[in-house]
C-alpha cells in the first residue's frame, strides 16, 4: 500500500482548472520532491490530501484510506507543515505543542525537548511576539515530534536561517532512517537534491517528469567546459551541441545528443583541460520551464 | 464586515428610524390633548427615561423625536464611532497592510488624516440621513439638522475614543474592546443621570448626555456644541501624536509576552475555544449581570398613575399587556436581553469563522480533528454560554428588584431569563447555517437578520402593521414573562427551526471547500 496515492486527481475552482487528472504514488520510506513553478497545483494538492478541499473528480488515499471520506482516520498518521505558521497569538510557544500534540495524540515528548534544544526556540515567548521563522519553528517542532509516518511538508524551511535549514535537514535523514514517508514540497532546491530520493515536478495541475535525481539528469543537456591551449579552434556543427565562448581560450559544450562524435572531434585538437559536470537539480528545473517541454525521461 | 457595507447599513436604519418615528407619534397621538397625556404618563416614567433619556419637550413632535430617536441613536453612533475608527486605524496594521502602505512615500500623518477623512465622510452620510428622516416625518428643517448634528457629534467623540484605544491597546480586539467598554460606561452614566432623582449633573460627565442638553426642539442650546466638537478634536490630535511616535503594530500598554506555560483547557479544541474567548464571555456576563441589577432596580419605581386607556392600547401592541407594574415592565425591557443573546451568538459564530479566514482552522484540521467536532464544539459552546447568560439576566434582574423590596419570585425571573434561550438557538442555527454556506458574508448576515428581525418586531408593533405580517418575526412570539405566559408552542418551533439549522449546517459544512479570507 503506498504512503500517497491519487489516481486522476483533478481541482477546479469556477473557471481555473488547478489540478488535471494528477497521478501520484508515493511508497512507503519514500522521502519524495514535489516541484513546480507558482501556481503550480502543490499547495492544492496539499490540501487536497488533508482532507481540506474537495476533489472535483478522482480519488486520493493515504495508507489506503481515503482522504475526504475519512480524514481524521487518515491524519492519525500524518503531520503536516505549512509554508505560513498559522499559530494562535495568544499562546507561549510552549502552550502551542502542547496543544498541537494532545490533539494528534502521539507526541514523543523527549524527542520534542531535543527538537527545541537543536532549533533553539524560545518556547516561553507568545507566538504574536515570535518572527515568521520561529513560528515556522514551532510548527516543524510539533509536526516532527509526532513521529508521524507521513510528514507532509510544503516549504517548510521558508523564513529559516541556513543553521537551522541544516537542523531540518539533520532531522529529515532522521525520519527517513526511521522509515518515515516524507512529501517535501519545496522551492529551495539544494535542499530538495540533497535529502529526496525521487523529485516530481508538477506543472499546470499534471505531472510533466517524476524520476530520481540520475534519470531526471538525462533530460537536461550535459556541459562539457574545455579550455584549449592556444585560441580555440572552430570545429563544424554537430547535431545536438551548441558551443558558447567560454572566456579567452575556451568553449563550453552543451550536449543533448550522443557525446561520441563530439569526442572525436576534440581528440584531434591540443586541450588543455576538459571538465564536465552533471546538471543540478536547479539547471533541470530551469531548463524545464525554458524550454517549457518535456513529458516523461526517454 | 466591510466598512462601506456597514456604514450604509447604518445609514439605512438611522433614515427610517428618524422617519419612523416622528410620523408614528404624529398618527398615535394627534391631538393636543393626547400628547399631554402621554407626556404625564408614560413620559414621566424613571422607567422609560433608562432606555430613552430625559424627556424635555414629549407633548411636541419634536421633544419627543429629539426624546425618543435622539436617545437611541446616540448609542448607535457611539458604536459606529468605535468601530469605524478601529477598523480604519487599526487593522489594516495588525493584518500587515499599513506595513506596505507605509513603504510608500506616504507620511503617517498622512495615512491618520486620510482615515479620517473617510469615517468623517462616514458621519456626514449619518448626519444626513437623520435630517432627511426627521424632514419627511413632518419636522422642521433648522430643528431636524441641530437635532442630526447633536447625534452626529456624539459619533465624533467616540471617533476619537477609538482612536486612542487604538493607539493603546495591545491589538485590534482589545482596542475594539476597550472602546465598547468606553460606550458601555456613557451609557451608564446616562442611565443613573436620567433614572435616579438629583443626578442629572452626570449628564455633563458622558458625551450621550451633552447629546440630550443640547435640548434640540425644546429650546435648543447650541454652545453645547463646543463640547463634543472640543473633546473629539483634542482626541484626535492626541492619537495622532501617539501614532507617530509609536511602533507599528504594537499598543502603548504592552500585554505581557512570555508567560510560563498554564496548560489547562488544551485537551480539545473546544477547551481551546473557551479558553480564547474566556475574557469576552467575562465580560458579557458582566455587563448582563450590571444591567439587569438596574433594570430590576429600576423597574420598582413603574407606576400606574395616569395612563389613558389610549396609552394602555398602544403598548398592548408591543404584546405586553400591562407595562405599568414592575412585572410588566421587566416583561418588556427583557426583550432586549433576548436581542442581546441573539447577537451573542452571532459573535461566537463569527469569532468561529475568523479561525478559518486567518487559516488556523487549516493547522487544526490538519491533525486528527473533524471538522463535525469543531464546529459542532463551537456550536455548542455557544450555546452553553447562551444559556448560563441567560440565567445571569434573570438572577441579577431578581437580585435588583429584591433589593428595593418588590417581590417577583426567583423562578419566574429565571423563567423570563430562559425565555431568551429558543430565540437564541434559532438565531444560531441560521447564522451556522449562513456560516457553512456563505463563509465570506455569514458575519454580515448574521447580525443582520437578527436586526432585522428585531426592528421588524419594534417597529411593526408600533406603527399599526397588520399583524400577520409582524408575526413573520420571532421576536413577535416570545411570550413576554412574568406577566404572560412562555410560549411554549412557539419556544418548541424555534428550538426545532434552530436545531434543523445546526444539523443542515454541520452537513454542509463536511463537504464544503475551507475558504480563507
Amino acid at each position: 500500500m503506498s504512503a500517497i496515492r491519487t489516481e486522476h486527481l483533478s481541482k477546479r475552482y469556477g473557471a481555473t482548472l488547478a489540478l488535471d487528472s494528477l497521478d501520484l504514488k508515493v511508497e512507503e520510506g519514500e522521502v519524495y520532491g514535489y516541484l513546480g513553478p507558482n501556481g503550480a497545483g502543490k499547495t492544492t494538492t496539499l490540501r487536497l490530501l488533508l482532507g481540506l478541499h474537495r476533489p472535483t473528480q478522482g480519488a486520493a488515499t493515504l495508507f489506503g484510506i481515503d482522504c475526504w471520506r475519512d480524514p481524521v482516520a487518515a491524519h492519525r498518521r500524518v503531520a503536516y507543515v505549512s509554508g505560513e505558521p498559522f499559530l494562535w497569538p495568544a499562546m507561549t510557544g510552549a502552550e502551542t505543542l502542547e496543544f498541537l500534540g494532545r490533539l494528534h495524540g502521539e507526541t514523543d515528548r523527549g524527542y520534542r525537548e531535543q527538537l527545541i534544544e537543536r532549533f533553539q526556540l524560545d518556547r516561553s515567548k507568545k507566538i504574536r511576539a515570535l518572527s515568521k521563522g520561529n513560528r515556522q519553528k514551532v510548527q516543524l517542532i510539533a509536526a516532527l515530534a509526532t513521529r508521524a509516518d507521513l510528514l507532509l511538508l510544503d516549504e517548510p524551511t521558508s523564513g529559516l536561517d541556513p543553521l537551522m535549514e541544516r537542523v531540518f535537514r539533520e532531522c529529515i535523514d532522521e525520519a527517513k532512517e526511521r522509515g518515515q514517508t516524507v512529501l517535501l514540497s519545496s522551492h529551495v532546491l539544494s535542499e530538495v537534491e540533497a535529502v529526496c530520493d525521487r523529485v516530481g515536478i508538477l506543472r499546470s495541475g499534471s505531472l510533466v517528469d517524476e524520476g530520481t535525481l540520475d534519470e531526471l539528469r538525462h533530460l537536461s543537456a550535459q556541459t562539457i567546459d574545455v579550455t584549449f591551449e592556444g585560441s580555440p579552434p572552430r570545429l563544424p556543427a554537430l547535431p545536438g551541441v551548441s558551443v558558447t565562448s567560454n572566456g579567452g581560450s575556451g568553449l563550453r559544450f552543451e550536449i543533448s545528443g550522443p557525446v561520441e562524435p563530439l569526442l572525436s572531434q576534440l581528440a584531434d585538437q591540443r586541450v588543455a583541460r576538459l571538465t564536465t559536470h552533471e546538471p543540478s537539480l536547479e539547471e533541470i528545473f530551469l531548463h524545464h520551464y525554458d524550454h517549457g517541454d518535456g513529458r516523461g525521461p526517454a | 464586515m466591510d466598512a462601506r457595507v456597514r456604514t450604509i447599513a447604518f445609514v439605512y436604519a438611522f433614515a427610517v428610524y428618524s422617519y419612523i418615528q416622528p410620523a408614528g407619534f404624529r398618527s398615535t397621538y394627534p391631538t393636543l390633548a393626547d400628547r399631554i397625556a402621554f407626556a404625564h404618563s408614560f413620559a414621566g416614567n424613571a422607567a422609560i427615561r433608562l432606555f430613552y433619556g430625559f424627556p424635555y419637550d414629549p407633548v411636541t413632535i419634536g421633544g419627543y423625536s429629539a426624546w425618543r430617536v435622539g436617545g437611541t441613536l446616540a448609542i448607535a453612533a457611539a458604536v459606529f464611532g468605535v468601530l469605524a475608527a478601529v477598523r480604519a486605524l487599526r487593522a489594516d496594521e495588525d493584518s500587515g497592510r499599513m506595513e506596505l502602505v507605509l513603504a510608500n512615500p506616504i507620511a503617517r500623518r498622512t495615512a491618520f488624516s486620510s482615515s479620517l477623512v473617510a469615517i468623517a465622510l462616514g458621519i456626514a452620510l449619518l448626519w444626513a440621513a437623520m435630517t432627511v428622516g426627521y424632514v419627511a416625518g413632518g419636522l422642521p428643517v433648522g430643528g431636524s439638522a441641530y437635532l442630526a448634528l447633536a447625534t452626529a457629534l456624539v459619533a465624533a467623540v467616540f471617533v476619537g475614543i477609538g482612536a486612542i484605544t487604538s493607539q493603546l491597546a495591545p491589538t485590534r480586539r482589545i482596542a475594539l474592546e476597550l472602546g465598547s467598554a468606553f460606550v458601555a460606561a456613557s451609557l451608564l452614566l446616562r442611565v443613573i443621570a436620567d433614572t435616579a432623582g438629583g443626578a442629572g449633573w452626570l449628564r455633563w460627565a458622558t458625551p450621550l448626555g451633552w447629546a440630550e442638553e443640547m435640548r434640540p426642539f425644546t429650546g435648543a442650546h447650541p454652545v453645547v456644541l463646543l463640547l463634543p466638537l472640543a473633546l473629539s478634536t483634542a482626541l484626535l490630535f492626541t492619537a495622532a501624536r501617539i501614532a507617530r511616535g509609536r511602533d507599528l503594530g504594537t499598543g502603548i500598554l504592552q500585554a505581557r509576552d512570555t508567560t510560563s506555560p498554564r496548560t489547562r483547557l488544551l485537551s480539545s479544541p473546544t477547551a481551546q475555544a473557551l479558553r480564547s474567548e474566556r475574557s469576552s464571555l467575562i465580560a458579557w456576563g458582566g455587563c448582563f449581570a450590571v444591567f439587569g441589577v438596574i433594570l430590576g432596580t429600576v423597574a420598582t419605581s413603574v407606576s400606574s398613575a395616569g395612563i389613558t386607556p389610549q396609552v394602555r392600547r398602544q403598548l398592548a401592541k408591543l404584546g405586553s399587556g400591562s407595562i405599568v407594574s414592575p412585572r410588566g415592565y421587566i416583561a418588556l425591557i427583557f426583550i432586549f436581553f433576548v436581542l442581546a443573546v441573539c447577537l451573542f451568538v452571532c459573535a461566537q459564530i463569527a469569532a468561529a469563522r475568523q479561525e478559518e479566514s486567518e487559516e488556523r482552522l487549516e493547522t487544526l484540521l490538519a491533525l486528527p480533528v473533524g471538522r463535525l467536532r469543531w464546529l459542532g464544539g463551537r456550536i455548542l459552546l455557544g450555546a452553553e454560554a447562551a444559556l448560563i447568560l441567560s440565567l445571569i439576566a434573570g438572577l441579577f434582574t431578581w437580585a435588583g428588584t429584591s433589593s428595593q423590596n418588590v417581590h417577583i419570585p426567583l423562578w419566574q425571573m429565571l423563567e423570563a431569563g430562559s425565555n431568551c434561550l429558543p430565540a437564541a438557538l434559532l438565531f444560531l442555527g441560521l447564522s451556522s447555517l449562513s456560516y457553512a454556506l456563505v463563509p465570506r458574508v455569514s458575519t454580515g448576515i448574521s447580525y443582520g437578520l437578527v436586526m432585522v428581525a428585531f426592528l421588524w418586531y419594534l417597529v411593526g408593533a408600533i406603527a399599526g402593521v397588520p399583524k400577520w405580517l409582524v408575526e413573520a418575526t420571532p421576536f413577535a412570539h416570545i411570550g413576554l414573562v412574568p406577566t404572560h405566559a412562555f410560549q411554549t408552542g412557539a419556544a418548541l418551533v424555534m428550538v426545532a427551526i434552530g436545531a434543523v439549522a445546526i444539523a443542515a449546517a454541520l452537513a454542509v459544512f463536511k463537504h464544503r471547500d475551507l475558504t480563507g479570507a
